[in-house]
Parts: C-alpha cells; sequence; structure tokens
C-alpha cells in the first residue's frame, strides 16, 4: 500500500550537519532573511536536521545549500537563516529523535522519525515536492511556520 | 437550456406522474433493500439500552461484545472506493443481569480527521488513490482501524491490516493513539486477525510482498518477540492460522505483481499457481514446509491443530477466485449486486508426507470462530455465519455451528430481512467443555431498521436465540470483534 522507494529516497537524503544555528525568532527581518519556526514536536529531545534548498534538482535529492542542526528541547523550535540571495527556496526537516544523525526508517523502509517541508507541502506516500514547497525570499525575508510531529 | 425552454421541457412532461409512490419506487430501484448495511453513521452513539424482543438472557451470561467494522464511507463528492475504507466503529454490546446496551465511538484516526478536514474521501486505502495534497507520511496516516479488536493488556486494541493496532479505552472506547512497541517497530503492518494461545500469547503477521515481520505479544499485551520471515510469494494474506507448534500461512494465488495505486490495482489473480500454505515452526522459522492445494481465495480461517502423526488440519472459508476483494467490496458501497460467488466452509488437511488435500462442503460460510480455549489444539466445532449470499442479497443470514466429525451443521435462519454479522462463544461458568455456553452475536434487520443482539444455546443453534434485544439505531454491518 505504500510507497517505499520514494520514502528510501527521501531517507537516504542526509543532511550534513554544518552549524547549531539556534538564534530567537526574529521579530522584524532583515533583508535576506527567513524566519523559522517548526511547531507540533511531540518529542521533546534530540535535534532537527533543517536543509535549506536552492534548486529543485538538489530538494529532489542533492545537496542542501546550506544546513542546519537545531537541538530539541521543547514543543518549537525557532531560528533565523540570514544572509539569502532574493530567490527561490525550499525546506526539508526531519527530527532526529534518537540523536543517532539519520532519518531512521523500519524494516519495510517507512519512515520512523517525523520529517516535513516548508509551505508545510504535504506528503502523498512520496516525499514532498518542490512545487508545493518552495517559496520567495525578497527583499523583506520570508517567514515560515513547519509543524513536524 | 435557457430558463423558457427548461419550463417548456417541464410542462411536456406529466407532472401527475410525480407522485409519492412513484418517488419512492424510483429511489427503491437506486437503493436495494441492503443498502443499511452499508449506510453512513454521522456521530459516536451515547449509551442506550437495547429494547428485549424476544426470551430471556440465559443465567450467568454477563460480559462485552466489542465489535469493529467500517460505519462511515461517503463524504463529498467522490464515491467510495470500496467496503474496506471506511472509517471503523467500535460497538460495545454490555450484557449483565439480564439487561442488554449499546454504545459505538469512531476510532479517532488520522485519517478520518484528515477527510473530515479535506470534506472528501482523500487517504488511499485498500481501492482508494491518495489525492494530490493529502498527507501521507507513513501507513497509520491511512490507517482506518476498521477490522478488528483485539483486547490485551488492559487496553481496546483496534485492528487495521497495513498499519499499528490503535489502542481505545475499554470502557470509554475513546482512542488514547497508534501502539508502537519500539522506536523501529513504528508504522509496520499488523494483520486484524491474531492468533491467540489458551495461555494468552498472540502470534501475528505483518506483510509487506514478499516479507512478513512476525509479531509475538505475551497475555500482558507487551512485545515478546518479532522476526522476519521471507515468503515464497507476494500474496494476499488477511488471515494465517496456527497449531500449538506451527504458523500456517495460506498463500492465495492473488499475487502483488504491479508497483501502482492502488493496493487492490497492485494484485493479479493468477489460479494456474494454485493456493500454497507454509508451515512454519514457530521456535525456529528456518523449519518450514511448503504445500500445494488447488487454487482458492480465502479471507478467513480456523484455528489449525496438529495430530499426534503430524497431520495439520483446519478449516477455511473458500470462494473460487478473488473476485469479491478485487472488485465485489467497491460494488456494495455503490449498492451494486457483486459479480461473485458464495463461500463455503471447506476443510484443509496437510499431511505429515507433505500432500495437501481441500475439500469444499456445500455449506455457505463466513466469519468462522472457535472456542479460544481449543486454539492450537484439536478441536470439533467452527461457528459461521451462513445461508444465503445469494443474488437477492450478498449477506449471509443465519448463524451455524458446523462439527468436523459428523460433517453436519446446526443451523439457524434469521430470514431474508437479516444481515447476519459474526458470531462468538461466551462459555458457560464452571464448564470447559469445548463449545459449552453461547454464541452471542448480531444481525442487522433491514425490515425493522435496527441492529439486534442474539444469544443462543451453543448446543441448540436451530432452537433459535435464547433471547434477543433490539437497538434504537441500524448500525452497517460489521467485520470482527471480541467477547470480554
Ligand atoms: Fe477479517
Amino acid at each position: 500500500m505504500f510507497n517505499r522507494s520514494a520514502h528510501a529516497l527521501l531517507a537516504a537524503c542526509l543532511l550534513t550537519a554544518i552549524a547549531v544555528v539556534n538564534a530567537p525568532h526574529a521579530e522584524a527581518q532583515e533583508p535576506g532573511e527567513v524566519s523559522v519556526t517548526f511547531s507540533g514536536i511531540t518529542a521533546p529531545k534530540g535535534a532537527l536536521f533543517v536543509g535549506l534548498y536552492d534548486s529543485e534538482a538538489a530538494f529532489a535529492g542533492g545537496q542542501p545549500a546550506q544546513g542546519y542542526q537545531l537541538a530539541v528541547t521543547g514543543p518549537s523550535v525557532a531560528t533565523a537563516i540570514k544572509g539569502l540571495k532574493p530567490g527561490r527556496y525550499a525546506i526539508k526537516v526531519y527530527h532526529d529523535i534518537d540523536g543517532d544523525g539519520r532519518m531512521n526508517t523500519n524494516a519495510f523502509g517507512i519512515p520512523t522519525e517525523p520529517y516535513a517541508a516548508s509551505n508545510n507541502a504535504p506528503s502523498t506516500m512520496g516525499p514532498p515536492a518542490w512545487a508545493d514547497a518552495v517559496f520567495e525570499v525578497g527583499a523583506d525575508g520570508a517567514t515560515q511556520t513547519i509543524g513536524i510531529d | 437550456m435557457d430558463r423558457r425552454a427548461f419550463l417548456t421541457t417541464l410542462a411536456g412532461t406529466s407532472l401527475a406522474a410525480i407522485t409519492p409512490e412513484a418517488v419512492l419506487a424510483a429511489s427503491a430501484a437506486a437503493n436495494p433493500a441492503w443498502a443499511l448495511a452499508v449506510g453512513d453513521i454521522e456521530a459516536d452513539l451515547a449509551p442506550r439500552g437495547l429494547r428485549l424482543i424476544h426470551g430471556r438472557a440465559p443465567k450467568g451470561l454477563a460480559g462485552t461484545l466489542y465489535r469493529n467494522g467500517p460505519a462511515k464511507f461517503r463524504r463529498g463528492p467522490g464515491a467510495p472506493a470500496h467496503w474496506f475504507d471506511g472509517d471503523g466503529l467500535v460497538r460495545a454490546f454490555r450484557i449483565g443481569d439480564g439487561k442488554a446496551s449499546l454504545a459505538g465511538k469512531f476510532v479517532d484516526t488520522f485519517k478520518r480527521r484528515q477527510d473530515a478536514k479535506f470534506g472528501a474521501l482523500v487517504g488511499p486505502g485498500f481501492a482508494a488513490t491518495a489525492t494530490a495534497g493529502a498527507t501521507v507520511r507513513n501507513s497509520d496516516d491511512s490507517n482506518a482501524a476498521n477490522t478488528a479488536l483485539l483486547p490485551i493488556g488492559g487496553e481496546l486494541l483496534a485492528l487495521w491490516e497495513q498499519g499499528s493496532p490503535i489502542a481505545l479505552d475499554l470502557e470509554t472506547l475513546a482512542t488514547k493513539g497508534p501502539k508502537t512497541y519500539a522506536p523501529d517497530l513504528a508504522h509496520m503492518p499488523f494483520l486484524a486477525h491474531p492468533r491467540i494461545e489458551p495461555n494468552g500469547r498472540v502470534w501475528n503477521l505483518g506483510v509487506a510482498g514478499h516479507r512478513a515481520l512476525v509479531w509475538t505479544l505475551k497475555a500482558d499485551g507487551s512485545l515478546e518477540k518479532t522476526g522476519m520471515l521471507e515468503l515464497p510469494r507476494a500474496s494476499y494474506i488477511h488471515d494465517f492460522t496456527a497449531t500449538a507448534r506451527s504458523l500456517v500461512i495460506v498463500l492465495q494465488p492473488w499475487i502483488q505483481d504491479k508497483p501502482v495505486q492502488p493496493f487492490a490495482a497492485s494484485m493479479s489473480w493468477r489460479p494456474e499457481l494454485g493456493t500454497q500454505v507454509l508451515v512454519v515452526d514457530k521456535n525456529d522459522f528456518s523449519k518450514r514446509r511448503l504445500y500445494d492445494l488447488p487454487a482458492f481465495f480465502a479471507f478467513h480461517l480456523g484455528d489449525a491443530w496438529e495430530e499426534a502423526d503430524g497431520t495439520i488440519r483446519f478449516d477455511a472459508c473458500t470462494e473460487a477466485d478473488a473476485s469479491f476483494a478485487a472488485r465485489g467490496g467497491s460494488q456494495i458501497t455503490a449498492l451494486k449486486m457483486p459479480d461473485t460467488q458464495v463461500t463455503r466452509l471447506s476443510f484443509i488437511t496437510l499431511d505429515a508426507d507433505g500432500k495437501g488435500s481441500l475439500e469444499v462442503t456445500a455449506l455457505p460460510a463466513e466469519f468462522p470462530k472457535t472456542d479460544p480455549r481449543f486454539a492450537g489444539h484439536g478441536r470439533m466445532k467452527t461457528m459461521v455465519n451462513t445461508v444465503g449470499g445469494g443474488p437477492a442479497k450478498p449477506f449471509l443470514q443465519g448463524v451455524a455451528v458446523s462439527d468436523w466429525r459428523t460433517g453436519k451443521a446446526d443451523v439457524f435462519d434469521f430470514g431474508p430481512d437479516h444481515c447476519a454479522e459474526e458470531h462468538l462463544f461466551a462459555p458457560r461458568p464452571g464448564s470447559s467443555r469445548e463449545l459449552d455456553g453461547w454464541l452471542v452475536g448480531t444481525s442487522l434487520n433491514l425490515k425493522a431498521r435496527a441492529t439486534e443482539l442474539h444469544v443462543f444455546d451453543a448446543s441448540r443453534v436451530s432452537s433459535g436465540p435464547l433471547c434477543s434485544w433490539r437497538a434504537d439505531v441500524p448500525l452497517p454491518v460489521g467485520f470482527h470483534g471480541c467477547w470480554v
């Protein structure tokens, strides 16, 4: 009933931890800044692995333009991604609850740790689509609230 | 057509022909008499008393018949895809002090919430394809929790087939949420037909293509162990059976061979391959035997047992092919008569020398149940729904106890107004004799437009119910339950 290969692709798209950016949620954004809040977290432990992508090809399985590892201690995590060139971006995130640095799957390849994407793009029996997740970063920056549970 | 043309057309027809009788007749033609059996229930059922309509409750009978089954099929513009894709409504029929009551709650699944939010059927299912925009991150996002119930560990588990059991409160039926026995077992499939040893240990399968996860739960509901089993073919497995020593897995030739959605479309009926039965030692999965039988399809099997010489026996409710699963269930929710044949009680024997045989009896039969105290051990009796299932109504209307030794069935026919549902065994206090006690089960009375609860003496089914109660509501025909 479930498309396993699509999920394996998602799980294989491991996000490299680059830096822990745990900036507070910015009230007023600077140019080129994306203010992101991850909400609805049910297991307040481990870390969010966040990838910011600047192309459809990269989003579908390539390297993120920027990657973040954000510690989880409560039901939500806020951060700000700064210094972005104006353009189109998308975010993928998974919650590494057990802290092993990878997105776990069960024996049949189904993800067992929560994941989500910008615009809360749906995952309909496979990874979220770029067309649903893409957002514009303009002179005023952008704001994203992404539910992940 | 402009308004004037419309009025002219209307005037041209005889308005006198539009009588209440004509409207009724037209809607009756559109909706068969059995439409209530797949009707929609819109809300939970607050606890209410049932009205005694016949007889008197036997002394010593006290407990709850919990039942599960799909009860909300239609939402928004699309047609329902399949009988198996409706939302699970859990019903509690409580019997005590000669009285009976009914309460019901839908399992509060992600699927039901999401469908309600969209105002449409958006999730994937047995024959439903996911709508673009629906969130389906894992198998539990499409879990309808609509097939069976397992009371264990102080909870009631609502079972589906492709996802986790969903825990409910035994008293209030309130949903607690999906069971995750270990982090790496999240969203693994768990069949709706676990096999329970008399000591309470539970065996179950979770199937994906050529592989089955074997679940073992302790009597207290905690996880004992899991193991992985490679299967010789990617058969549709709804049920399996077990002896005290072995798992007995029927591999019918409805085989997943196409990587397409929905699930039912990924399967092909391949009768030339026959039906196989895989027998696996519970303690050592490498000890396995494979039997060949003629091609048949079966949703449901009876408990198996192994004789001293190694012969394994069990019963099955068999049909000639997979047409009901593939199409019939979709036709039923579309209120069309399914193009399917009657399911019959069959006896299967697997000799120790590797030869298997199938004996199909004349008895129409579905929903086989046995005395749970004899599970995995020698027994003689099988309870089934029976009588009917012909062209007038795609549901059986009677109940029977069939005896392996005599080959005879003790049958009661509720009559053409009824759709019979699964009947379960309630033992007589103080007795340990096989099937010494009562059959407790329900039927949907189409004429009275009400669900009824019946109690039979298990040794005299043909004498009719010892007592029957009637609810103030007709519930759609459900699948499986448990007696607690
Ligand atoms: Fe079943």
